[in-house]
């Protein structure tokens, strides 16, 4: 064990010298960036990062935060997958910088979030909405997005207003995201619904005939089927969910906020699902969208772009309120933020354990477009606990 | 074990730890760098213990690096974080918080388990087959995974782990594991893997059990394997299944199949390569700028990377950078060999025999050998003869095991070793060598026949005094550490023989010895198997084409027509016989035959 002590001696030093530059070189603020820009995630942390770094491009324009720290970006592409998360965090830690950016799904920034506490720098997922994520992940771990159960409380809320009294959820087991249904028939079940049935699913199965078989089986008939399945399970499902001649509603959750989902005819027609703003006309967000386009030359298709264009709101906030680069310092801030306003909505850190309270959106796909069908408040009674499932 | 051995291994470890060494002076990145290197080194060097040496290629062996990661991320997990995210655990595995050496030996021990039970099924598979099938393990264990959830949570990530895998750790399993490939490599045993992968029906023929030997590789490949799954796990902290599956395979397989996978050298050469290559790309991944120019974005280039790698070295070099030779190979290219006792071993005691008793094969509608019966005696030199198709290399093929007989039965003195495996038959005392050459074209003479000669390994010694005797014998002894594949035709021959001379044999089949020599070159061989068969009291089956040297050399002759034995007797007498003549030449040449037999 000698040897090992003397790594870790080593080690520190090492890492004390690291701070040490950073610290003298006060006007920078380094992010480094672990990213799915490939995989499974991609659709949801490209347009993120592509958000992002509009805002650190703004900002730094404009003489960097405060007029006082500039931002430098660097982003590592971990393939969607959790073991080159770890990898890629601990690179980027090792590289001295001040704020973690981690996937869009609890899954892989859970490898992170260890490692940011350990090194005591904030880390944030644009896109990761269970609320076990900055749960279990430490302090230092932060989300970005409306929370499952949040989104959950919102949908099934919605449902019971509209009149539907027979649920049938379907999740898979496979992430922590899959499993917000099972928040859904949470509420549903204390607003006086009923939850006929339940299916499960393994990410990537494509074939839902089994569970569609059960759906059609169920007497009396159910009114709404929710699921927060994603690409590309959501769209096989829906097709056969609709071929099978089901009417029920259905009710997503924003991993099918993205052009897809719009782009699936008839089957997706109806489909109501939560996600973390809407360009209504004259909101900040429709100015977003179009900026963006002035930017990248193509218009954005998904809210993530705005989500990671607000997480770097967030992030400018707290080295604002800390007035400092040092990793503590900004997670102290953030935890404290109110009211930061980001282009889809409010974001408030204090209070919570690192779960933002911002506004969720109903979003219908009509006629191959979005239609906003509300921006609920949730009744924080209602809102289930966070747990691991 | 040679001693060029113990500096090839000197080497490595002085490469390895120089490297630790100079990655702890520059500490952070490089650190993490090299403990990844480290890791996947293990992995590789695993994977070659089996691939490499048995020449079957393992898509299967990331499913022991998952079995091991999670098991021993189990063990080592803090209690109170397992309550929260694994909390359907069985209570001894849920109580249970071991240090990183616990878990190390119960983990890979539980991998080589599972290793031997699913080895007992895929070493009896040849080739591709056996290559499908470890690809069939991964996916299936793959799928085990994701479905025990309570112990794995499924395709979820697995976290929480202790991160203990620290530089020197993955150093010093890194030394281990490359001692252990190495001497397992120029063990005796990793010698008889390597002969059944260049030859296997030979390699059985000269009494190895390729089967037991693959499984054995497989076991102790699998254990090495997981151990580079338990320091992985430890490294992360946090992984999901995907990490043991087809990218993290592929890249594995990379630094094997650039490497070279038949050597150690070759392990570490490729892991080296494909290691700056992945960090240089990845690099480049998240854009770069030169010379004022900025390159985009190029996320994804290091499998493509990897995968041009593999096609340049396989285009350039099939085999890999290291194909056969290890370095220190490369550079002394000399042995020890022992020198030739004064005395031949004998065989043994008295009056043995070999006997056929209507010996069938058919080959599905073709009999190619019919109710053959035949009979050798000790120190008796016995002819085969008959026209090209007759049957004569199918019955040597029966009786020393390679092909089962269809009906009769062979006795050996008064035992019936009917259908006994070649590799028995070999123990039983029955060398032979082979119509087209089958040598094990990697190895040196001397490996060559070392291979028969340890064939009693470990229960009996002496096996270098029986190298030396068997190389003097046929005249070999200056080329004991030529490669087998690059001898001339002839020398080639007496390896044979000489491999075979190894098993110290009390029957000895050679099919066509002399074929392709010339006329002294002949008559040397004739007069070393007369003095082989008299001072070592072998009986020898020989078939040939060259009738002189039967009615020479052999006592009695027996003549074979379409499968069946047509004259049997003196050589003088059988020359003589119309039926021979006429099986040759037909009636009409008869009298020219007869007198070319006589001339």
């Amino acid at each position: 064990m000698r040897k090992t002590s003397l790594g870790l001696l080593a080690a520190t030093a090492l890492a004390a010298a690291g701070i040490a530059t950073g610290a003298s070189a006060q006007d920078v603020l380094k992010i480094g960036a672990a990213s799915a820009q490939t995989g499974g995630l991609a659709p949801y942390d490209g347009p993120a990062m592509e958000g992002f770094k509009m805002a650190v491009d703004e900002i730094n324009a404009a003489g960097g935060i405060g007029g006082k720290y500039m931002i430098e970006l660097e982003i590592i592409d971990i393939r969607s997958d959790a073991a080159q998360t770890a990898i890629a965090a601990q690179e980027l830690l090792d590289g001295g910088i001040n704020v973690l950016i981690t996937p869009s799904d609890a899954d892989p920034s859970f490898a992170a979030a260890a490692l940011a506490t350990e090194a005591q720098v904030p880390a944030f997922s644009p896109g990761a909405s269970s609320p076990t994520l900055p749960l279990m992940g430490g302090d230092y771990m932060f989300a970005n997005f409306p929370g499952d159960n949040v989104q959950a409380t919102v949908s099934a809320s919605w449902a019971i207003e509209q009149g539907f009294k027979n649920a049938y959820i379907l999740y898979s087991p496979d992430t922590q995201y899959t499993t917000l249904p099972l928040y859904f028939s949470d509420v549903f079940a204390a607003l006086g619904g009923t939850v006929a049935g339940q299916g499960t699913y393994v990410i990537g199965q494509q074939d839902f005939s089994a569970e569609i078989t059960k759906i059609k089986a169920l007497d009396p008939p159910v009114d709404v089927v929710m699921t927060a399945a994603y690409e590309p399970d959501f769209p096989a499902f829906v097709r056969q969910l609709r071929a099978a001649g089901i009417t029920a509603q259905v009710i997503g959750s924003d991993g099918i906020d993205s052009p897809t989902t719009f782009s699936l005819g008839d089957a997706a027609e109806g489909v109501v699902f939560t996600t973390a703003g809407h360009p209504t006309p004259g909101s900040d967000l429709e100015a977003f969208f179009a900026k963006f386009e002035e930017v990248y030359g193509r218009p954005a298709d998904t809210i993530f772009a705005a989500v990671g264009y607000d997480l770097m709101k967030v992030i400018e906030a707290g080295v604002l309120a800390a007035d400092s680069v040092e990793g503590a310092a900004i997670r102290d801030a953030v935890a404290e933020l109110e009211d930061v306003k980001g282009v889809t909505s409010a974001i408030t850190y204090k209070g919570t354990t690192g779960m933002p309270v911002r506004q969720v959106t109903l979003i219908r796909v009509k006629d191959g477009e979005r239609e906003l069908v509300g921006q609920p408040s949730p009744d924080p009674a209602l809102v289930p606990a966070p747990r691991m499932q | 074990m040679q001693a060029r051995t113990w500096i090839g291994i000197a080497g490595y470890v002085a490469l390895l730890l120089g490297g630790a060494v100079v990655a702890t002076l520059i500490g952070g990145s490089a650190e993490r760098v090299l403990i990844v290197f480290f890791v996947s080194l293990i992995a590789v060097l695993g994977m070659g213990i089996y691939s490499g040496n048995s020449g079957i290629l393992s898509f299967g062996h990331l499913a022991f690096m998952g079995i091991a990661a999670y098991l021993s991320g189990i063990l080592t997990m803090p209690v109170q974080m397992k309550q929260v995210s694994l909390a359907n655990l069985p209570a001894f595995l849920g109580e249970a918080n071991m240090g990183l050496l616990g878990a190390t030996v119960i983990a890979v021990i539980f991998a080589m388990v599972v290793a031997l039970v699913v080895g007992i099924v895929i070493s009896r598979l040849e080739g591709s087959a056996a290559t499908i099938a470890t690809l069939g393990l991964l996916v299936i264990v793959h799928g085990v995974i994701i479905g025990a959830r309570d112990f794995t949570r499924g395709s979820q990530s697995f976290f929480g782990v202790p991160r203990l895998t620290d530089l020197w750790v993955a150093a010093g399993c890194a030394v281990l594991a490359i001692v252990i490939a190495r001497l397992y490599r120029d063990s005796v045993l990793g010698l008889k893997l390597r002969a059944g992968r260049d030859d296997g029906l030979a390699a059985g023929a000269m009494g190895v059990n390729v089967r037991r030997q693959r499984l054995i590789a497989w076991v102790i490949s699998a254990g090495i394997v997981a151990l580079s799954g338990v320091l992985l796990g430890h490294f992360l902290g946090a992984f999901s299944v995907k990490k043991f599956y087809f990218v993290d395979t592929f890249a594995l397989l990379a630094m094997l199949i650039v490497g070279g996978m038949a050597t150690v050298t070759g392990a570490l050469a490729g892991a080296i390569l494909i290691t700056i290559v992945t960090e240089v790309l990845r690099r480049l991944e998240s854009g770069l700028v030169i010379f004022g120019y900025e390159l985009p974005d190029m996320f994804g280039s290091t499998n493509i990377g990897i995968g041009l790698i593999i096609l340049f070295v396989m285009w350039k070099r099939a085999g890999g950078i290291f194909d056969r030779l290890e370095w220190d190979e490369l550079i002394f290219r000399r042995t020890r060999t022992a020198a030739a006792p004064e005395e031949m071993p004998h065989a043994a005691e008295e009056g043995h025999t070999l006997r056929a008793e209507k010996v069938t094969k058919a080959f599905d509608g073709l009999i190619a050998v019919n109710e053959v019966s035949v009979a050798v005696g000790q120190s008796e030199i016995v002819g085969l003869i008959g026209p090209n198709g007759s049957g004569k290399t199918t019955l040597l093929n029966v009786l020393s095991g390679v092909l089962p007989v269809t009906s009769g039965r062979v006795f050996l003195d008064d035992d019936d070793v009917t259908g006994a495996s070649s590799a028995r038959l070999a123990g039983l005392g029955i060398g032979r060598t082979f119509q087209n050459i089958r040598l094990f074209t990697s190895l040196s003479v001397k490996q060559n026949v070392a291979v028969a000669a340890l064939r009693q390994w470990p229960a009996a010694s002496g096996a270098d005094e029986k190298v030396a005797a068997a190389l003097a014998a046929m005249g070999l002894t200056d080329k004991a550490d030529t490669q087998a594949s690059t001898l001339s035709y002839g020398d080639q021959r007496r390896v044979e023989i000489a491999r075979a001379l190894a098993l110290e044999p009390r029957f000895l089949f050679l099919d066509e010895p002399a074929a392709g020599m010339n006329r002294e070159e002949t008559d040397a061989l004739m007069a070393d198997l007369k003095g082989l068969c008299q001072t070592r009291g072998m009986g020898i089956l020989i078939v040939d084409h060259d009738l002189p040297l039967i009615m020479r050399l052999c006592e009695r002759v027996v003549v074979m027509n379409e499968g069946r034995v047509i004259a049997e007797g003196e050589p003088a007498a059988v020359q003589k016989d119309p039926g021979v003549v006429e099986a040759y030449l037909g009636a009409k040449g008869s009298q020219q035959v007869a007198d070319a037999l006589s001339s």
